[in-house]
């Protein structure tokens, strides 16, 4: 890269990465991204409109494709050949990771809900966890300028956990499907209310990018750049400035610095050669993920930095949150062989039901301080590996039964807020490294009261839901101990290097910008405060884009 | 020991029906026979041949009622298609398939019992089931290795509950004999007698395997009718007038209007 004279290091080429070097590219920085796994082209790349019966085992997931053989995530999932993770003494913890460019949001699930003026200040509201350093009001028209880039499809509904984008940001949402619409009936008989779902998905044309035409999941990545991947958007858009250069397989060894202990360089693994190269850097950037950005700053230890990189606070790894997981199924008697017609939509929730309980939970009427929301899974789906129902018999009467079944089950998927404990954080192992030697994460992991209370009432409400849809159960609930899905699972981890107000009890500012090295900064989900229930890629999107601005002003005026 | 002496002229039995893979025969062969050795039957050891199914069962009493292969499967230790497959050309063969051809053909013919041809409508058989059957159990993946074994088992537990009752391996019995065991065997009702509810279970989940394998073909794709995965110009269209009409009697019935 000696012809090209960057001034900033991005690490991580995902939601965070491809933010910040875009927002700095466009501003008319020169930016180095190093990606830790492979090239990667959607438009060459992606299964578009492949059937199951194409893939083997009917397209089922496994250890090598844990989301099925189509999902988009290339050499990578719960587990990742020669780098393996490690968890503490009872202590479970799944991590997803991919290694390809894009990262991650090459299949998200791409749900793009804006935390509200409540996620921000929970620790004021409730004494709990801890507070952004910034209101809504702050981030408000972040969110715009984002999802204006991004394209997001979605509506204003004026409900106080769902903060409206300024006028004509958001796409038209498409429209809601039977399944849906019977589970907002039943909800509103309860007195809780259903919206649109806000989604990464084009439903008009963006830049280079085409309107969502309704078929392949968007799982699978988008060979069309409808379902918002950064492979598809900012990445190239970023490089056609001719201020972005790219380096995939490259793994970041460790941050290095110079005698005074300021960073002026990193050290990355070639995993083509296997060799290391060092880069020298005016200032980086980490996002490699909440958890592989803070194994990166713990494993950067020196003289003057002897826990790691930016951890004086001793709170790098710590402070990690996931969403909360669980669910109930159940089949509606009353959708059984219903009209079918083509049920794929922007194959995601075009409906779901948002927190509801704000106002209760000020008033003390509910037993947990956290909010959550359910997604809904229904559907006339592409058949698959699996056949749902109690089928009996054989013959005629079996595909009668199955046809009868089709498009008759609801599912209400729970993702909720967990808050920060001392029981959850990461830290190195000290005993394992991976292929390249890097010592590598261990987890460590306990719910709490207030999740497992919280996902007690989810339950409860879910089934109330299914039941006023005429649903039957024979079976009680599980408990939520049961229940409740393990840490990670939901691939919602932040919180590993929180941003706040003092270098105390923080890792970073409200800029990203870590306390300890001014030149460091952290633009993924480690620097979350809270992890509200509303997913996280589209408020990592935000917080880089601000951030990035933020950092372009510095560079201009000279200060770093 | 005549049942396990049968199970050496098991291959000679083909003046039936037999089961032709389209893609995987030859490699189907080369993996014939791995099944015998893991197959025996240590509590019907001493059952004579031709002895019908009653006259065994109160002979022997519960034993054989409850006969069930504890069969010991060597584990498949092929590599999977790895974390980096071409989604765009899906490996075709990616591993070697593992039935027999007599397990193959014995699939088939129940394959064919489950979704047999309905009017236009193909059989499982005509659509490649068993070969998606085939690979399925013999897949180096948990959950597939699981399944194998239950299938394996339940290929065994027919054929000796087809010589147990008729002296013959079922695939040679007529339509009316094989549908006597599947009687016994397709329904997992309350009052199902204990020597059927592990083979009702294994049969239940082989169930499942060939109705998904037949709804993911293109004609079985048709039959469920699924009528995704087109491209769509402009907006979403959403339900159709017909299936918002049921909605609007489905919320009316369920009082939620």
């Amino acid at each position: 890269m000696k012809d090209f004279n960057y001034e900033v290091i991005v690490v991580g080429s995902g939601a965070g990465g491809a933010m910040a070097a875009y927002t700095l590219a466009k501003a008319g920085h020169k930016v180095l991204m190093l990606e830790a796994g492979r090239d990667y082209d959607p438009k060459t790349e992606t299964p578009m409109f492949k059937t199951n019966a194409e893939a083997p085992l009917m397209g089922a997931g496994n250890v090598d494709k844990d989301f099925g053989f189509y999902d988009a995530t290339v050499d990578g999932g719960w587990t990742v050949p020669n780098e393996p993770y490690t968890t503490g003494d009872s202590s479970d913890f799944m991590w997803w990771r991919a290694r390809m460019l894009g990262g991650r949001t090459n299949h998200w699930g791409r749900y793009s809900l804006r935390f509200s003026e409540h996620d921000f200040k929970g620790k004021t509201r409730d004494g709990l966890g801890a507070d952004w350093p910034f209101e809504y009001e702050e981030l408000a028209p972040w969110y715009d300028k984002t999802e204006m880039l991004v394209g997001i499809c979605g509506t204003n509904t004026g409900l106080d956990d769902m903060p409206d984008s300024a006028e004509g940001v958001l796409q038209p949402p498409p429209k809601p499907r039977v399944p849906e619409l019977l589970v907002a009936a039943a909800a509103k008989k309860l007195g809780i209310a259903t919206a649109p779902m806000h989604r990464a998905v084009l439903t008009r044309p963006k830049d280079d990018r085409q309107a969502c035409f309704y078929a392949t999941p968007c799982g699978h990545g988008c060979s069309i750049g409808a379902a918002f991947q950064t492979t598809t958007s900012l990445l190239p858009m970023a490089k056609a400035t001719g201020n972005l250069k790219i380096i995939t397989d490259a793994m970041v060894r460790s941050i290095d610095v110079d005698e005074t202990g300021k960073v002026n360089a990193l050290t990355y693994v070639d995993k083509k050669s296997g060799s290391d190269i060092q880069l020298s850097a005016k200032v980086i950037i980490l996002a490699a993920s909440a958890c592989e950005s803070a194994r990166l700053l713990l494993n950067s230890k020196s003289k003057h930095h002897p826990n790691g990189l930016a951890n004086s606070s001793g709170h790098v790894g710590k402070n990690l949150m996931d969403s909360t997981g669980t669910g109930v199924g159940a089949h509606i008697p009353a959708l059984e062989g219903r009209p079918i017609y083509n049920e794929d939509g922007h194959t995601a929730n075009h409906l779901f039901v948002p927190w509801w309980g704000h106002k209760q939970q000020a008033k003390g009427e509910l037993d947990f301080p956290r909010g959550y929301h359910f997604e809904i899974g229904s559907g006339f789906r592409a058949p698959g590996s699996g056949v749902s129902g109690n089928l009996q018999g054989y013959g005629k009467e079996i595909k009668e039964q199955a046809k009868k079944n089709y498009g008759a089950g609801v599912y209400l998927a729970l993702r909720g807020e967990m808050l920060p404990n001392e029981h959850c954080y990461m830290e190195i192992d000290d005993k394992v490294t991976d292929k390249w030697g890097i010592p590598v994460a261990k987890f460590h992991w306990q719910w709490a009261e207030h999740e497992l209370k919280q996902v007690e009432h989810g339950l409860k409400t879910a089934r109330k839901i299914l039941e006023t849809m005429g649903a039957t159960f024979d079976k009680p609930l599980p408990s939520a101990e049961k229940a409740i899905l393990k840490g990670g699972q939901i691939i919602h981890e932040v919180g590993s290097t929180r941003m706040g107000e003092s270098a105390k009890d923080s890792v970073t500012n409200q800029y990203g910008q870590t306390w300890d090295c001014n030149n460091v900064f952290v633009m993924d989900a480690g620097v979350f405060a809270s992890n509200p229930h509303k997913n996280c890629t589209l408020t990592i999107m935000t917080l880089a884009m601000r951030n990035a601005s933020w950092l372009a002003t510095q560079l201009k005026n000279g200060e770093l | 020991m005549a049942i396990e002496d049968n199970k050496d002229n098991e291959s000679s039995h083909h003046d039936g029906y037999q089961y032709q893979s389209t893609i995987t025969r030859r490699e189907s062969l080369k993996w014939l026979g791995i099944l015998s050795a893991g197959a025996l039957l240590p509590s019907i050891v001493g059952c004579e041949a031709g002895e019908n199914t009653t006259k065994v069962a109160n002979a022997v009493g519960d034993a054989i009622k409850g006969h069930w292969p504890d069969l010991t499967l060597p584990p498949i230790t092929v590599k999977g298609y790895g974390k980096d497959p071409s989604m765009i050309i899906p490996p075709t063969s990616p591993w070697p398939k593992t039935l027999t051809a007599e397990q193959l053909t014995l699939v088939a013919v129940l394959a064919d019992i489950l979704v047999p041809r309905d009017g236009n409508v193909p059989s499982a058989t005509e659509v490649n089931v068993p070969d998606v059957i085939d690979e399925w159990v013999s897949a180096p993946y948990e959950r597939q290795q699981n399944d194998r074994l239950t299938i394996l088992s339940a290929l065994v537990w027919i054929n000796d509950e087809a010589r147990l009752r008729f002296n013959k391996t079922f695939t040679i019995l007529s339509p009316a004999q094989q549908l006597k065991i599947i009687d016994d065997i397709a329904y997992q009702k309350d009052d199902l007698a204990p020597e059927f509810t592990k083979i009702a279970r294994a049969f239940s989940r082989l169930r499942k395997l060939v109705l998904a394998a037949f709804f993911c073909s293109p004609e079985g794709t048709k039959d469920l009718g699924y009528l995704g995965n087109v491209p769509i110009a402009g907006d979403y269209p959403g339900p159709t007038d017909e299936a918002m009409a049921h909605l609007k009697q489905v919320i009316t019935k369920l009082g939620l209007s």
